[in-house]
């Protein structure tokens, strides 16, 4: 396009004033000639760049890659096809700059979710008193059962079958009967096909549906709910809900706004997937142990709902995929099984009556 | 051409005829035919009916014959906003949220080079890696903020008031300074990344004492029932007005706050007529005060829109700047009709993604009862995970159709409305101004951004 000459308008960048130009194409130096009076301006035509997204198409604004404030505007787009680099980025902060920033915005997150947050949020669940434990256990008890509704109608319903809750609270009454001093444990049911237990700040034990069906006899839901309690004690839960406060915050701040609503509705979801650490298992263990000897009952009823869990094999989710994911489900289970003192007197929790009823919770 | 025009005071007088259709090669007649919807493209006629009949240079038709009178237009298509707010809010969505500075960044172009007063464009000169530089500034500084305070929160809610909603109040209070600081912040980048006729606009550092007074100004507001709500209008706006810069030049606020009580009519005709209806409803007229209430809670609807519209209109036209004055022509009606009746087609787009989910899905499901049985369809299948795909589509369909169409619905007739009434009287005075220096501002609008101060552009 040899020969291309316009009228334009010139800004220096230093005044306000549009200075009337001529701008002509100077194919063999490849130069733009803006001739603006006594000035004239050449522009290397690879160093042009066309300011890009602009609404009006009537006209072109060009700029020089390296100069901020001139421009160039023509009355048409013409000149547009003999620029060899029109919207080649112009750059405007330096890469390592952003590489530095971004390394240490990932370390100030990493440090605050990973260490600050975990050792603040294990401080200061020794000074929530229990009424406060409480009332955030059943806050997120109801954010948990709005998050697993499928229909978005309604949080999922609790099961109360008068005769099933009667035979769960007498089963929970033999469990905790002999043992030391506990805070106040509410066992919930909730009307869900996941196979699945989790325990909430301030004693709130959540076991679902599926969970027991799955067991075979009553000991097997009761070492579950017997190790979701030590969880209780030694408050797992509570810790674990501060720290997934602080977390969504910054978690929301990263992702912006309209993703992060939906980072929020998955981490409610992965509040019942809460995964503790191995010495936390471990500790709840015990304390599942120690509380089922004390209600005469053989603790290897632990091991068999665990045996259960790796035996659904492929078809695991929630709590059982937790466990199978976990290198140490084997050792669980030997140290249950291991834990059954020689001579330990076989007896059952309730009769087979008893155990259809509780299994009808949800009927 | 004579070589002194470039260099005369009067340049812009000149420059501006050899460029005659700037802007208007699109405003044929047919194209702006009656309605509400023509008016994004090229110039309203009606809003241009007090000005001199049309003339073929499109300089002339905006300034008129004295160069000393700047009047603005507004050129865009809204489809092409449409597609690039659908295009890039995609990206942002498949970048987990990255994009957003890119996508922001070319917003901004778009709506600043649609707005020409006296014919030129403003340029939006934000960069979006800068904003990626501010927010990574921001993340570094506020994640500590965020994280730990929202965690002290949720502990001192539960320990001493044992209900999270309190620790939800707190956490909102809590963030109200920053907000306005960050407000003001971003203010201050936008204004430095924005420029006409190759000058720098810019906003002096100011912004604690902002988020002060606002602070300040809201409780008053807030504590004389809204009676002093001009008061924080005109102050919050004299304390921004007064640290812009246009090049050298610093913008001044003139006028005084009562000027604004004006503005109010219809907002107290609205709390009377309230007060009316309450006392009928108490006499034991419950049919008329019911009426009236609801006449009281349409003109109060109203009056928001008259308070923002005139009072906006009251402080332009008391700014200087360098010897010239500004004015603003906008209809309160106008900015109500675009609002409502934009929201609602934008809500009526949003059928669009969710039809297509829903089609999607009574397809997928018809299938699966002739297939399945219900337990079948839990969320532990194939279909399971379908389902979530689709309603992740339908969240993230629902959201871009909502930006673009809200942008293109709302925010195009709005701010061409404002755009095309505004009127800049000395403007020769402005061509002795010079430019100012470039504020790095290293943080960009990262605060902003991080705490979501609510501002579309």
């Amino acid at each position: 396009m040899t020969g291309f000459t316009s009228a334009g308008e010139f800004l220096d960048g230093r005044t306000p004033t549009v200075r009337p130009s001529q701008a002509s194409l100077d194919a063999a130096r490849g130069m733009l000639i803006i001739a603006c009076g006594d000035d004239t301006h050449e522009w290397p035509l690879d160093q042009i760049r066309a300011v890009p997204d602009q609404a009006g198409q009537d006209i072109l604004v060009l700029r020089r890659a390296d100069d901020p404030v001139e421009r160039l505007i023509l009355p048409d787009r013409a000149l547009l096809s003999s620029l060899p680099k029109p919207y080649k980025r112009v750059r405007a902060v330096d890469g390592w700059r952003i590489l530095r920033w971004a390394s240490a915005a990932l370390c100030s997150v990493a440090l605050i979710i990973f260490v600050l947050v975990p050792v603040m949020a294990d401080q200061l669940a020794r000074f929530i008193p229990p009424e406060g434990e409480r009332a955030l256990g059943e806050v997120t008890l109801e954010q948990i059962r709005a998050a697993l509704d499928e229909t978005g109608m309604r949080p999922i319903p609790e099961c109360r079958h008068p005769e099933g809750r009667a035979v769960l609270d007498s089963m929970i009454a033999r469990l905790t009967r002999n043992s030391d001093p506990l805070p106040e444990i509410t066992v919930h049911v909730l009307d869900h096909e996941l196979v699945n237990a989790f325990a909430l700040p301030g004693g709130h034990v959540v076991l679902f549906e599926g969970l027991i069906d799955t067991a075979e006899r009553p000991e097997e839901l009761a070492a579950v709910i017997a190790h979701e309690i030590g969880h209780v004690v030694s408050r797992d839960p509570t810790r674990h809900a501060l720290r997934s406060a602080g977390s969504i915050g910054v978690l929301g701040l990263i992702f912006g706004d309209f993703a992060g609503g939906a980072l929020v509705l998955f981490l409610a979801e992965r509040l019942i997937d809460a995964h503790y650490s191995q010495d936390a298992e471990a500790a709840a263990d015990a304390f599942a142990q120690e509380m089922l000897i004390r209600a005469e009952v053989r603790p290897d009823a632990l091991a068999d709902m665990f045996e259960r869990f790796r035996a659904m094999g492929g078809d695991a989710e929630g709590i059982v995929a937790h466990f199978m994911a976990h290198p140490t489900l084997g050792d669980r289970i030997e140290n249950a099984r291991g834990a059954t003192p020689p001579g330990f007197p076989e007896t059952r929790l309730m009769n087979e009556d008893d155990w259809q009823t509780l299994r009808r919770i949800c009927r | 051409m004579p070589p002194a025009a470039c260099t005369t005071a009067r340049g812009a007088r000149i420059t501006t005829r050899p460029f005659g259709h700037i802007g208007l090669t699109q405003d044929t007649p047919s194209e702006n035919l009656p309605g509400p919807w023509s008016r994004a493209r090229g110039l309203d006629h009606e809003e241009a009916a007090p000005r001199p009949a049309p003339a073929p240079g499109f300089g002339e038709r905006l300034t008129g014959d004295d160069p000393d009178v700047l009047r603005t237009s507004f050129i865009g298509r809204r489809l092409r906003l449409f597609w690039l707010v659908l295009k890039s809010g995609f990206l942002t969505v498949l970048t987990l949220g990255i994009y957003r500075f890119w996508m922001k960044t070319r917003i901004r172009r778009w709506f600043w080079s649609a707005i020409r007063p006296g014919g030129h464009p403003l340029e939006y000169v934000g960069d979006p890696f800068e904003k990626l530089l501010g927010f990574l500034f921001a993340v570094v500084i506020l994640a500590f903020y965020i994280g730990i305070v929202n965690l002290l929160l949720m502990f001192v809610s539960f320990a001493v008031l044992n209900g999270n909603v309190a620790a939800y109040i707190l956490s909102f209070v809590g963030v109200i300074p920053l907000w306005f600081f960050a407000q003001y912040r971003a203010r201050r980048y936008v204004l430095a990344r924005t420029r006409w006729r190759g000058l720098r606009f810019g906003l002096e550092p100011g912004a604690w004492g902002y988020a002060f007074r606002a602070l300040g100004y809201w409780a008053l507001t807030l504590l004389s029932g809204g009676l002093l709500w001009p008061l924080m209008t005109f102050r919050l706006e004299q304390y921004k007005s007064d640290r812009t810069f246009f090049g050298a030049a610093r913008l001044r606020q003139g006028g005084r706050w009562t000027m604004l009580y004006g503005a109010m009519k219809p907002l107290f005709l609205g709390a009377g007529l309230g007060l009316a209806a309450a006392g009928m409803i108490a006499l034991g007229f419950a049919g008329w005060g019911s009426t009236i209430a609801l006449c009281a809670g349409l003109t109060l609807f109203y009056g928001l829109f008259h308070y923002r519209v005139e009072s906006l209109k009251r402080l332009t036209a008391t700014k200087r700047l360098a010897g010239a004055r500004l004015e603003l022509q906008a209809r309160p009606w106008r900015i109500l009709w675009i609002t409502v009746f934009g929201y609602g087609l934008t809500a009526l787009a949003l059928l669009v993604p969710m039809v297509a989910i829903g089609i999607a899905l009574s397809a997928m499901l018809g299938e699966s009862v002739m297939t399945l049985s219900p337990q079948d369809l839990s969320l532990n299948d194939l279909g399971g995970a379908v389902l979530i795909a689709l309603s992740l589509m339908l969240y993230f369909g629902v959201f871009l159709m909502w930006s673009a169409a809200s942008h293109a619905l709302v925010t195009v007739p709005t701010l061409q409305h404002y755009a095309s009434g505004l009127v800049i009287r000395g403007a020769e005075s402005l061509n002795g101004v010079h430019q100012r220096a470039r504020d790095a501002h290293t943080e960009a609008e990262g605060f902003a951004d991080a705490l979501d101060v609510g501002a579309s552009l």
